[in-house]
């Protein structure tokens, strides 16, 4: 399965789409870290540009779970030794990917972004709420991905829909029934983050995994 | 801790080898698309042995693809089971995706490392592809990209080769080799199932004819022998019983069949069969000997 995750991945590079993700998050980290964020606010900046990147994240995992034709995803599927496998290496392709760009991100901001040295603890908030923003990209874009939904325009409007339903339904008091990122960003502004983090981290956690889920569900009668 | 490693190694080894080659059933298999969609197959038996190489026939449309693509196990069926397919699957679509960002030996040197490091090389040679190995594959003719796709199916030994149109588009050399290809994928134990338009498998011995018609899979009884097959065909057909192939009239007496004798003009003699072998019977064209 790894040889076919390099496959995708090699062929998502090859391709140059990978510029199409690369680019605009290039853009994202300049307009974000433009001014170095001041003194006390380096977890805040650090959960912005997290969240920030989530949409950049889904549309690289669309682009690179769309790269491989439909025919090709069959000899994939008979060649790695199933559907499943397929499936798993496309999202294992789109993760590694993924966690490529979240640390690009997250080297900038703690690189070029902070007026200060950052304490372990906030390196290892923003490092949390980076691996939560990958894990929301990959479900958000797997979800739009091609097999499940075929229409190009319909794919985009629900990745876009998908995460402005992240920061509305977030800002509300029932912010627990999205990956709720606008809580992030509160509670970063408010300086308690590392406090909340546990609880906002499960409730996240759980709603990429079950999108995960519905996304390896739905490709079962998807190929 | 090194012979734990042996001992899973060789368990592994052993089981690939169990698995390779087993015999497949079809069990009330059905598929729709969708919910109020109709049948595109129905209620579809089958015994597949290993060393069987069937020939699927059908209108366009019928569900050739489709009933291909289950076999395989890319699509599930709405109702029924595959059972027993065997582990090692080649699949080679009726068009090749070209629309990847690799040249030949790119594309399946990535194969192999997915098929665990499989040798792709003595069959690009054998089907000729040998010279094709730095071209990119969007700058491929169709015949030759359906010669990688080949390539890619064969190149791990599959214990069950599915192949949906292989002779499409292929020049003479591989459309004359491939019969010997899926002649050695049967004989080293592999369940071989194409659908083909142009009657390239006909010539094998045993050969099952499969038909789809109405979302019902029909399997036929085999051809003669191709012994008696055309060499110089003639434009005609098969023969009334008394002037006969020897055997041929009693085989069909046995099964309930009349041999019927039809000439057409020589230019419509491979559409004519096409469309009878589409239809379930097994036409054939007589030799000049038997002609006279």
């Amino acid at each position: 399965m790894i040889a076919l995750v390099a496959f995708r991945v090699a062929a998502y590079v090859r391709s140059h789409r990978v510029f199409q993700a690369f680019l605009p998050i290039l853009v994202m980290i300049s307009i974000v870290y433009a001014s170095r964020a001041p003194r006390g606010a380096e977890v805040a900046a650090l959960t912005d540009s997290a969240v920030l990147v989530i949409p950049f994240l889904a549309w690289a995992t669309r682009g690179l779970l769309d790269t491989e034709p439909d025919e090709q995803r069959a000899i994939s599927a008979t060649a790695v030794g199933g559907r499943l496998r397929e499936v798993a290496a496309g999202l294992l392709a789109a993760l590694v990917t993924c966690m490529a760009f979240a640390a690009l991100t997250l080297g900038c901001g703690l690189a070029l972004g902070l007026s200060a040295t950052p304490s372990r603890g906030v390196v290892a908030a923003g490092v949390v709420v980076h691996a939560l923003a990958v894990l929301a990209g990959v479900a958000l874009g797997a979800l739009t991905s091609r097999p499940v939904m075929p229409s190009p325009a319909y794919s985009v409007m629900a990745l876009v829909a998908g995460f402005l339903m992240m920061l509305l339904v977030g800002a509300s008091p029932a912010y627990w029934l999205t990956v709720p990122v606008t809580a992030w960003m509160k509670a970063a502004g408010a300086g308690r983050l590392v406090s909340e983090l546990p609880g906002l981290a499960a409730i996240s956690l759980a709603w990429c995994l079950a999108a995960l889920a519905l996304y390896g569900y739905l490709r079962r009668d998807r190929p | 801790m090194g012979s734990i490693s042996i001992v899973r190694f060789f368990i592994a080894t052993m089981r690939a080898a169990l698995y390779r080659y087993s015999t497949m059933w079809l069990a009330q298999v059905s598929f729709r698309y969708r919910r109020r969609d109709r049948y595109v197959i129905e209620a579809a038996e089958a015994r597949l042995s290993p060393g069987d190489v069937v020939e699927l026939t059908g209108p366009n449309g019928a569900g050739k693809s489709t009933l291909l693509r289950l076999m395989a196990g890319l699509t599930r069926p709405t109702s029924g089971a595959v059972t027993g397919r065997p582990a090692v699957v080649g699949y080679v679509p009726d068009r090749f995706p070209t629309g990847q960002p690799f040249t030949v030996a790119g594309y399946l040197r990535h194969m192999a490392r997915v098929r665990g490091g499989a040798r792709w090389e003595p069959w690009a040679e054998r089907v000729g592809l040998d010279g094709f190995s730095d071209v990119r594959l969007r700058e491929l003719s169709k015949g030759t990209a359906h010669k990688v796709g080949l390539v890619q199916a064969l190149m791990a030994e599959p214990g069950l080769l599915v192949l949906d149109e292989p002779f499409a588009g292929l020049d003479r050399d591989t459309r004359d080799a491939l019969p010997q290809i899926v002649t050695e994928v049967a004989a080293r134990g592999g369940i071989v199932v194409a659908s083909d338009h142009q009657g390239g498998l006909g010539t094998l011995d045993g050969v099952r004819p499969w038909s789809l018609r109405s979302a019902r899979l029909i399997e036929h009884p085999p051809p003669p022998s191709p012994g008696l097959a055309a060499e110089d065909p003639l434009g005609v057909e098969g023969s009334p019983s008394a002037e006969g192939p020897p055997g041929e009239a009693e085989l069909g007496a046995a099964r309930g069949a009349v041999t019927v004798e039809v000439s057409v003009p020589a230019r419509d003699l491979d559409g004519f069969l096409r469309r009878m072998r589409d239809d379930g019977y097994p036409a054939r064209a007589l030799t000049e000997e038997e002609v006279t």
